[in-house]
This record gives C-alpha cells, structure tokens and sequence, in this order.
C-alpha cells in the first residue's frame, strides 16, 4: 500500500503500476491480408482507414484547429440547460476489434480511450455526474481471458484517470471517481487498488465519474432493498418512513441514484441491459445510437447534446410559460412610460361651497 | 414465502385508492409540456426554444457564479460580451436544429403514412398471421406502452384508449401472442376495467365470429384480480374453452411504488423476527415481484414520438427490447408488425 498522505510518492507509485501494465500490452497491426480472401482485406482497410486518419489528427495544425472548434462548440452548449447526470452504455468494442480484424483486447482499449476523451469534453462543459457500465455481473459468464483483460484494463485506467486527477494542469483535475457494483465479485487486490483510488479523489468536487463495475440495476435495487430492511432491524428506523426517495438513497449512485437525465447507448441495440432500470425509467430520456463505441466521436455526442439541450429548452420555456413580448412589454411600461396615478390627498383640496339645506331654511 | 405475499397484498388494498392516490400528479414527460407534443414541430415550439435559449439562465454552475457577481471590471465587461455571443450562437444552432427537425418530421411522418397504408389489417386475423408467419421468433410476452389523449381529439379521451387497447389485443391474439402486458400511466384501463372489457369483446367479435369470440382473461395485478369474456357471453357455455391472451393492465402505481411497499413488508416481517435478513435475496424479491407485477416482457412497444418510459415498473424491463416509431402518435397496426419484425432480427445474449 502506498501512504496516502505523500502526493509525489503516489505519483511516483501509480506510474510505475502503469508502465507494469502497460507492458502486458503489446500493440502488433493485424497481418498483411491474404489478397485471395475477401474476408480478409475489408478489416485491413478499415484498420489502415483509421491509421491514416490518427495521422492526420495528430498533426499539430489540424489537432490545433479540431480543438479549437470542440472548445467553441463546448462553449455554446454551456449557455443552454445541461443534463446533470449522463450515462454511457459502451456496447460495440469487441464488434470493433473483429471489423478491424485486431484481438477483442484492443477494442476493449480503444472503448477505454474513448471514454477518456467524453470525460473531458463533460468536464469542460460542467456534467456534474457521469456513469459508465464498465462490467454486467452477467459478463463473468465470458471467457476468462477477456475476463481478466477487462479487470486488467480497468486497474490500469483507474491508476491514470487518479493520476490526472491529481494533477492541476490536467483537464480532468479535480474529479471524484467512485466504482460502484457488487464489488464482493472482484480479487482482494483490484478491491484494494479500487479503494486507494477512490480515497485519492475523495476531494474531488467538480464531477463525479462512476464506474459500473460489476454491476446490474436489479443488484442494485435488491441492495437498497437489503440495507432498508437492515435499517429498521439494526437501527430502530420506522418502516413507515420507508419511501421511494429514502430507498434510492440506498442506492450505488448516492444522491443523483434517482433520476439520469441522458443515457447513451451505442451499437444499435435497443434495451437496457439491466442497466440504469431505477434511473430511467421516469423522465430519463434514452438516445441509441448506430455507432460501435470506439468509433463514438465527440461530434456525435455534442449533436445528442445539442438535441436534448434544443427539447429541454423548449420544454421548460412552455412550462415556465416564458414570453419575451411579455417581459419586454411590461419592462417598457414600467421604464419608459412610466404612467404613474398621482393620487390626492383629501386635505390638500380646496374646500366645496358651504353646504345649505332647502328644509331646515323655513 | 407466503407471508410477505400476505402482507403486500394488505398494504395493496388497504392504500390503493386512498393513500397513493393522484400522489405523483400528472406524468411530466421530457418531451411535453401542458400537453403539446414539443417533438413536433411548430412556430410556437420554435419560438419557445429560441425565447428560452436567449433568455433562461444556463445550467452551468461555473456560469451561474459568474452572472451573479457583479464586479465591475473590465475583464466581467468582456465575459458578459462572450456570454452573449455564445447565447445567440446557441439561439443559432437552435434555429439550425429546427429547420432540420422540420425535414426529418416530414420525412417521418411521410413513412408513417406509406406504411400504415401498406400494412393495414383490415380487421382479417387471417392477413395479421400471415404477416406473422413470416418471422422467425415471437415474444412471449408483450407489452404497450398507452397514452390518453385530451378529450377533444380524435380518438381521445378514456374512450379512446380502450379502443387502442383493444386493437392491441386483437392484433395480439390474431398473432398469437399469450401475453400481453398494457401499461398506462394514471391508471384509466384499470379504472374502467368493466368498459375495457366490453370494449374488447366487441373489438374482438369484429374479427371472428361473434358468437364465438375467443376467450380473454383481463388481471389487475395491483388488486389481485382477474377478469374474463364480458358478463353477458359467460352464460353462453363459452367458458370452457382455452383462454387465448392474458391481458394485465398496469399503471404507475406497478412501479417504484410496488417495490416500496415491498421494502417495507419485509423490513417489518424483519423486524417482528418473523423473517430472516439473510432471507431477503434477489430470488425471492424477483419472485415477489412476478406475483405482485407480472413477467417481464420480452418486447415493449411505445406509440409515442420519442421513447419515455413514463415510469413503466423498473424490475421489469431488464433485458426487454424497445420499440418505437420516430415521430409516431397513433396505436397503428404497422408499429406493432414491425416491432415484432425487429424483434425476431434482435440477438439476445445475456452477458457473453
């Protein structure tokens, strides 16, 4: 265990885990295709497409300009209403590996990397809380190698998203990062590992990253069930007090367990996964996308944005029942012509004629 | 675990009209507002969104600090000129959106349009299983997602949405489907299970033969009860014959409610030591819930513009496929055929 209370030495620490794990990783380009089989030459292509294009976006000019846009575009969408909890379902990495004819282990990589990237274009335009499911429970029916890839992936990502986390320069400075699941399913080690990260960040206050890992919403429901019932067992708590809002409580995400506003998910299938059932189901609005994960670019995620941000907008204006004619009329009224009554005081008017009566005068 | 069932089934009757009644008030969807559909477009909606991206403050809590400082500076001087820009880049791309929603809603509803023309039933249970025959795999269990329209629309109002429900279940038993699973938020079928009944059975004698009606069960999960053909048919001898679709009406109170009140069942058999903690797991919970809800459906079709939930029992939509016509407010028959179309194309795989 490394002492918590030394910042250098830490950093020190998490990079040497790093270059250990960096080492299990060897990146090879898929071999020269056999020309004869068609099977073959369409995922070399596809692979060289994506090569070229990494080229080309790693030249500083285009790299400076494309960024450039994204802070502008960022910008923009900052003035609207944000959704305050987004959530990733990554679907597509191993679809991803095989159209590019690369091991399942590299597109879970590159699924990796593109989360990294949406954190901190989220971060920049001020999410308060993202979720990723990272790991169902149900994926530990998977062979054991991608099995251990993933955990594997996860521990190296977690050293880095810490590392960045700490650090002040870095665009992701300052955020929480918690790993939320049946975490009894995972090695004592990656247990460990998980909670010296997550005791790093605590101070967090910006964003809120949660990783799903391994977790399923029916798990989740079923422990906040389980902790209510110990509650009122254990802790002498009424059962009457037992709501809806104080049973979300119980729930992985803490206070934003009630409602994600925007669940992503990408590759085309249309359900849930036994993912965010509790968070979604009232008012959370559910985008699908055609996309495998890796290839999730910001512009697709900025366009999703933009939608919910252009319906929420309407839908708030509506209801807030906002009229600029309105405003603008009352704001002229009241500034420019300003048509005040001038209200008289009794005293100051001049007295009326003497009063006689025609009766009393005979 | 018959006395957890005994309890919920208490506290079920004992709150289901008084306690948790209209609690939840009307359905705020993320997609309407004082029931105009904001998914269509309209000069009116246009001029909400443009009006609300200039004028309503952003979410942006960094922003929000800002605004409310008031230092008088050059540098707040030169931020407040940013703001604005941004504000009516954003009021812009608005705009943008807009023109290209207006193409996409005509593109769609277009669509719609041709294809509720190509498949219409034509109340003929012959051509609905034709259509049927030709797909791979069917749900088990189906559910709808209902909307009630305003009262002066067409097909509006409680009446209205019996007959979509009753469409559904004649389209379901003509396809061959056992299950099927309605859902409406406030809770109208249910209330008006008796008028839903005969509105069924009326549905379904124009589809086969009316002195021979095939025979339905209706079951309100949330008072434990079950339904079958209108009163009227049951003296007929009919009621021996195989029932051929289970219709369960739910609504809201099925959902996080139903979970709650379970919650509280068992933390007080708990606490009373009629009960162990360690007896509380995910089994008997889902088992609870298949008791107290239904099944889980296997296919969820929505006819609405944009998929919401509208709080549809969180337990129970686990692994179930979605389906929805973009831009669609009707209960046509051609969202129905194709939902089970995509249905029997989708690969489940739990996990692997």
């Amino acid at each position: 265990m490394v002492e918590s209370n030394n910042p250098d030495k830490v950093l020190a620490a998490i990079e040497t885990e790093i270059q250990k794990t960096k080492e299990h990783v060897k990146r090879e380009p898929p071999k020269f295709p056999n020309p004869f089989k068609r099977g073959e030459i369409k995922p070399y292509l596809r692979y060289r497409k994506t090569q070229l294009f990494k080229r080309i976006l790693a030249i500083k000019l285009v790299h400076w300009t494309l960024a450039s846009i994204e802070t502008c575009l960022i910008n923009v969408l900052k003035m609207g209403p944000l959704p305050q909890h987004v959530s990733f379902i990554m679907d597509g990495n191993r679809r991803y590996a095989k159209s590019m004819g690369l091991p399942i282990k590299r597109g879970h990589e590159a699924g990796a990397v593109t989360l990294l990237e949406l954190l901190s274009a989220c971060k920049k335009l001020g999410i308060q809380v993202i979720s990723a499911y990272a790991f169902s429970i149900e994926n530990f029916n998977r062979p054991q190698e991608e099995v251990d890839t993933l955990t594997r992936l996860l521990a190296e990502k977690l050293d880095e998203v810490a590392r960045r986390a700490q650090d002040h320069k870095n665009e992701l400075y300052g955020l929480r990062l918690r790993v939320v699941g049946e975490r009894s399913l995972i090695s004592k080690h990656l247990d460990d590992k998980i909670t010296r990260v997550e005791r790093m960040t605590e101070e967090g206050q910006e964003m809120t990253l949660y990783i799903c890992f391994p977790y399923t919403s029916r798990n989740d429901i079923y422990h906040a069930i389980y902790n209510s019932a110990e509650k009122c067992k254990y802790f002498d708590e009424s059962t009457s007090d037992i709501t809806a809002a104080s049973l979300t409580k119980e729930m992985f995400f803490n206070e934003y367990s009630d409602k994600c506003d925007l669940l992503i998910r990408t590759s085309g299938h249309t359900r849930l996964s036994d993912y965010m059932l509790w968070q979604v189901h009232q008012d959370g609005v559910i985008e699908f996308s055609n996309t495998l994960w890796p290839d999730f670019s910001f512009l697709e995620f900025f366009i999703i944005l933009l939608r919910w941000s252009f319906f929420t907008t309407m839908v708030r204006a509506v209801r807030n029942q906002l009229s600029v004619r309105r405003h603008v009329f009352h704001f002229a009224k009241s500034h420019f012509f300003p048509t005040k009554k001038n209200y008289a005081n009794l005293d100051t008017l001049p007295d009326p004629p003497q009063a006689i009566s025609v009766i009393e005068r005979s | 675990m018959s006395k957890v069932r005994e309890g919920i089934s208490e506290s079920k009757m004992g709150n289901s009209d008084t306690k948790y009644h209209d609690r939840s008030g009307p359905h705020e969807s993320p997609f309407f507002a004082n029931n105009k559909n904001a998914a269509k477009p309209s000069l009116q909606n246009l001029k909400a969104a443009s009006e609300g991206a200039l004028f309503m403050a952003p979410d942006n809590v960094a922003i929000q600090e800002k605004l409310s400082k008031k230092a008088g500076a050059l540098s707040a001087n030169s931020s407040r000129l940013e703001f604005v820009f941004y504000k009516v880049f954003l009021c812009l791309f608005f705009l943008t959106y807009a023109c290209f929603r207006y193409f996409q809603y005509t593109v769609n509803k277009i669509k719609i349009h041709v294809l509720n023309i190509a498949y219409s039933p034509s109340n003929t249970p012959q051509l609905i299983r034709q259509d049927v025959l030709k797909l791979s795999k069917l749900p088990k269990r189906l559910a709808a997602i209902l909307e009630i329209k305003s009262e002066g629309d067409v097909g509006g109002g409680v009446s209205g949405l019996i007959n979509d429900g009753s469409d559904l279940v004649a389209w379901s038993v003509s396809a061959g489907i056992k299950h099927l699973t309605l859902y409406d938020f406030d809770g109208y079928l249910k209330k008006n299970v008796h008028e839903f009944r005969e509105g069924v059975h009326h549905k379904l004698s124009k589809y086969y033969d009316p002195s021979n009606v095939p025979k339905f069960a209706v079951r309100v999960p949330q008072w434990n009860s079950v339904y079958y053909n209108s009163s009227s048919t049951e003296f007929n001898g009919t009621s021996t014959k195989k029932v051929a679709i289970e219709i369960s009406l739910l609504s809201n109170r099925d959902g996080r409610e139903t979970i709650v009140d379970l919650t509280r069942t068992m933390a007080e058999l708990c606490t009373n030591n009629e009960m162990k903690l360690a007896d509380v797991t995910m089994k008997l919970i889902d088992s609870e819930l298949l008791q107290l809800v239904g099944p889980e459906p296997d296919l969820l079709l929505y006819f609405g513009p944009r998929l919401d939930l509208q709080g549809f029992p969180p337990w129970h939509i686990r692994l179930t496929e979605f389906y929805w016509e973009e831009d669609n407010d009707q209960v046509t028959y051609s969202v129905f055929i194709r939902g089970l179309k995509t249905y029997s194309a989708c690969k489940v795989n739990v996990g692997k």
